[in-house]
């Protein structure tokens, strides 16, 4: 390869924060222009295309010490595969913010929306251009977050607000998982940067299969990208996502967020692919394609067919980067580029399906060409490429997974028969969905459906857009067949492959395609795919009420177990704080201690401390007196027949440990003992007279639980101490401080207790007061409260 | 509670308790003592002045204000000063922790002076850390104050 020119740092800075500033300018930009602040962030979102296009044809890293002691830096890299990423994001942000100057009209809560749109794109682009572990998982969660903002942007609905925590909660947790594989790949590699990895992957590989850290990497990065990218079984937030406004859906849920997952695979792919990873990709996308096909058969809701759509091509995505040959890095990038130009499109026809119709529902739609013609045919195009039919866009990369599927299983034999064969399974299914959204337009109109308007051009242009980016992708295969290649593109698919695979392996001469011309297994796959969906579509009726009587069944339905879950954790959390906080200091008190006490040993044990051996006791004889007073007026306090008798001989107590410091030589703890143990002797005094003399008795059960309790919280503090004590380094920490060399010297002081107090550890000292603060103010806070009457 | 001998005593005593709580605060370099040692015989003091007078006390013969609610004297009396005591201590710590920053120095680093052939003392150490020791005494006496008053009043 020739050499290429390194990234202009400030260009990839600005791709990245140019969106986070203007989103957080959004509200007093929308003080200015009103509803127009769409074409504020539109351009916003231009300014990032442009500046991702001034970095095509570059390749390299940028980068930024963050956490320098961790190795932890902003850097970013540009590849191909990035820059795809940046397109879609930023390119698709324009249309779908332009867009939403029109969907948008007379919506509550614009500000905040185009905000979080905003920094949902920055987010994005931060995502497909990070090249530091640690910077990719803050992104990565950025866009979780502000997905949430967008899903649930229509905050009041009941709806709104589950299909926003749904998403959250999985994709959230999906990128724990991915953090925690990303540590364990820092932990055997030393490394953060990504751009290490790609360079060195046989040396990654090795060392993480040597650590035995291979699979859990894999499977742990895995959860991540497939909680993203909605693959079974985490598919189940993508359809309930739809409560967000389309031109939302259009653009996290078919261009940008969910390809995050498919991303992810795409860039380790040269780190992690083997045969584990072809294992578990490739059933994993063939599955989630073959699954989510049928259930957008199911769909009774424009949106909701999209979205399973979604799902499944993401399936085949991540089926394609599974698999092994270079085929599978090929198919993976030329059908994200595919899938995100038609589906967009399709989304944002849907938005305006629902905008202009009134409803969202299939059956109650139909016929709608002769009111909406040019949405009509963008529909078609993008219908066409969705359902794989030659020559449109979305049949090439089919064709490519086809090939990939049928390579593997001519290769490994047996059960590897079962790629091909589900993936023309599931396929014929894709075919069903998509020849359905297609026929919205066709046939007989509804009665009901009243005369449909055309939608605004600010509505209509976007789908337009990408309706024809889609249709010359197609006219560039029927030109490929005579020997006219777009070469630019190819060589950009081709630079994308190039991200996908290792370093030194081979591309064949770079990515072209054609309309096939002789019959290869390939080919033959797609036509019996093509000719049994056209053999089943009549039936498609009975298939959608087949489909819905399988998914009626509880423990078929991942939503089922996810609902059973969440629903059933709130009912045990209810119940435990019922059961723990029941109103009585008793019962918190029980909890509390028994459950610290519980940690403790449990810690203790699991991590097999052992008992220091025990040197007998060393007290003189002052102190082994006044401990034995302490212990009898400890005695006492549990015998003491009232209160004021139990708080005098609890003073007995605290003196005594105070006359023990005294003893001990440690002046400065005694006196602090002595003021506290007056001052709790005063307040005692202040309550004493409101309180009833004494309680009653307590049953013998509770005395009996009571007791053994206190035993365990005394056994816990008594091995504590003991565990504590022994852990002592040999080279005490109090002899840095016992010399007067830094106390008096350094600090002029001769107090070491106070001397660390305010000068050595000030800090601590600084929190510590901080607290007390706090507590006050806490106080202050839960009285003025419920006197106010604010309880609830 | 209120017997003459409770009350003659605590008149004597909280004097000598608030200068003896001081003497700690200012001692605290050198010797035991310290601002926290001096903030809570400081509340101390004040506390039992609540128990022998009453909470009303300080407030009606004391200060002369007429408090109806716990949120009025929480939001004007003598709550709202308790208030303030904590806030100057958590001002007065952070400012002598910020000071050393202007000469150069770490956030919260300390330094000491002796002053030789003083008066009556002689010499004397005065360390900056006093004034942090003073921002831990308020927030103490502030903040065990208010809570003080704030429960005590329920």
């Amino acid at each position: 390869m020739q050499p290429t020119p390194d990234p202009a740092a400030s260009a990839v800075l600005a791709v990245v924060f140019l969106p986070f500033v203007a989103a957080a300018l959004v509200p007093l930009v929308y003080r200015a222009l009103g509803e127009r602040t769409a074409y504020f962030a539109a351009a916003v979102a231009l300014a990032c295309f442009g500046l991702v296009a001034s970095q095509y044809g570059t390749h390299g890293t940028v980068s930024f010490p963050w956490i320098p002691s961790l190795g932890v830096s902003v850097s970013f890299y540009v590849d191909g595969l990035s820059l795809l990423i940046g397109f879609l994001a930023s390119g698709v942000g324009v249309l779908i913010l332009t867009y939403s100057g029109g969907y948008m009209h007379g919506e509550p809560g614009q500000p905040k929306y185009y905000a979080a749109l905003l920094a949902f794109m920055g987010s994005m682009l931060g995502v497909a251009f990070a090249a530091d572990l640690i910077a990719l998982f803050v992104f990565w969660e950025l866009t979780s977050l502000s997905s949430f903002i967008l899903i649930g942007h229509y905050q009041r609905q009941k709806s709104s607000q589950y299909a926003a925590r749904k998403s959250m909660l999985i994709t959230v947790s999906g990128g724990l998982f991915m953090l925690v594989g990303f540590l364990l790949l820092h932990a055997v590699t030393g490394e953060f940067s990504i751009v290490y990895m790609l360079e060195n992957p046989e040396l990654v590989q090795e060392e993480l299969r040597q650590a035995g850290l291979f699979l859990p990497v894999l499977g742990l990065i895995g959860v991540g990208a497939a909680a993203k990218s909605a693959q079974v079984p985490l598919h189940i937030w993508l359809p309930n996502a739809m409560e967000a406004p389309t031109p939302v859906s259009a653009f996290l849920h078919s261009a940008t967020m969910v390809k995050a997952g498919v991303y992810l695979l795409g860039r380790f792919r040269p780190v992690l692919v083997s045969h584990e990873w072809e294992v578990a990709f490739a059933v994993l996308g063939l599955t989630t394609m073959t699954v989510a096909a049928i259930l957008a058969v199911g769909a009774t809701d424009i949106k909701e067919l999209l979205a399973y759509s979604t799902a499944s091509h993401l399936g085949l995505i991540v089926a394609g980067f599974g698999f092994v040959s270079d085929l599978g890095g090929e198919t993976g990038a030329f059908h994200i580029i595919n899938h995100a130009t038609f589906k967009a499109a399709l989304f944002l026809v849907a938005g305006i399906i629902a905008h202009e119709a009134g409803t969202r529902k299939i059956d109650n739609l139909g016929g709608l060409k002769d009111d909406l013609p040019i949405t009509a045919a963008i529909a078609a195009v993008a219908s066409l490429g969705m359902a794989g039919v030659p020559p449109f866009n979305g049949f090439y990369s089919k064709e490519l997974l086809f090939e990939a599927a049928w390579e593997t299983a001519t290769h490994a034999g047996g059960l590897a028969w079962l790629y091909p064969v589900v993936a023309v399974f599931g396929s014929v299914f894709t075919f069903l969905y998509s020849i359905r959204f297609l026929m919205l337009f066709f046939g007989e109109k509804p009665t009901g459906l009243h005369k449909v308007h055309s939608p605004p051009k600010a509505m209509l242009a976007p789908p337009l857009l990408l309706g024809i980016l889609a249709a010359l992708v197609s006219v560039g295969g029927v030109l490929g067949t005579f020997g006219f290649h777009f070469e630019p593109f190819d060589h950009f698919v081709t630079e994308v492959w190039a991200s996908t695979v290792a370093p030194e392996a081979d591309l064949h001469g770079g990515f072209s395609y054609h309309v096939p011309t002789h019959i290869t297994p390939a080919v033959a796959m797609s036509a019996v795919t093509i000719a049994l969906g056209a053999a089943a579509y009549p039936f498609y009726d009975r298939l959608h009420r087949g489909v819905n009587r399988i998914t009626d069944v509880d423990l078929l339905r991942a939503n089922w177990y996810y609902d059973s879950t969440v629903f059933g954790l709130n009912d045990f959390s209810d119940t435990a704080a019922e059961t723990v906080q029941n109103g009585l200091l008793r019962t918190y008190a029980t909890w509390a201690m028994a459950s610290v006490a519980a940690l403790a040993l449990a810690g203790y044990a699991a991590s097999g401390v052992a008992l220091p051996d025990f040197t007998g006791f060393a007290v003189t004889v002052p102190i082994a007196l006044v401990l034995g007073v302490a212990i009898v007026g400890a005695v006492a306090v549990s015998l003491a027949p009232s209160h004021i008798s139990g708080v005098l001989t609890l003073s007995i107590l605290g003196f005594m440990v105070a006359v023990f410091y005294v003893l001990a030589s440690a002046p400065d703890l005694a006196l602090t003992q002595l003021v506290v143990e007056t001052l709790t002797l005063v307040i005692f005094l202040l309550v004493l007279d409101r309180l009833p003399a004494f309680y009653g008795n307590a049953g013998r059960g509770k005395m009996l639980r009571d007791g053994v309790l206190s035993a365990v919280v005394g056994a816990t503090v008594f091995v504590t101490v003991l565990v504590s004590t022994a852990a002592s380094p040999d080279d005490s920490i109090a002899n840095f401080f016992t010399d007067p060399a830094v106390t008096v010297e350094e600090a002029g002081g001769h107090n070491i207790v106070n001397v660390i107090l305010v000068d050595f550890r000030a800090f601590d000292t600084m929190g510590e007061i901080s607290v007390v603060a706090m507590a006050a103010l806490s106080v202050l806070t839960l009285v003025a409260m419920r006197e106010r009457g604010e309880t609830q | 509670m209120s017997t003459v001998i409770a009350r003659t005593v605590t008149r004597t005593v909280v004097p000598i308790i608030l200068v003896t709580a001081v003497a700690l605060l200012l001692q605290g370099h050198n010797l035991p003592g310290g601002g926290f040692i001096g903030g809570v015989l400081t509340v101390t003091a004040f506390a039992l002045i609540y128990v022998i007078y009453g909470l009303d006390y300080l407030e009606e013969e004391l200060l002369h204000q007429n408090r109806e609610t716990i949120i009025e004297s929480i939001q004007h009396g003598i709550v709202g000063n308790y208030q303030i005591a904590f806030g100057v201590g958590l001002a007065v710590a952070a400012v002598a922790g910020l000071v050393p920053i202007l000469f150069g120095s770490n956030f919260l680093y300390q330094d000491f002076w002796v002053l030789h052939h003083l008066p009556i003392y002689g010499e004397l150490h005065v360390a900056s850390a006093l004034a942090f020791d003073l921002g831990v005494y308020f927030v103490v006496v502030g903040a065990l104050l208010t809570i003080l008053a704030v429960v005590g009043s329920e």
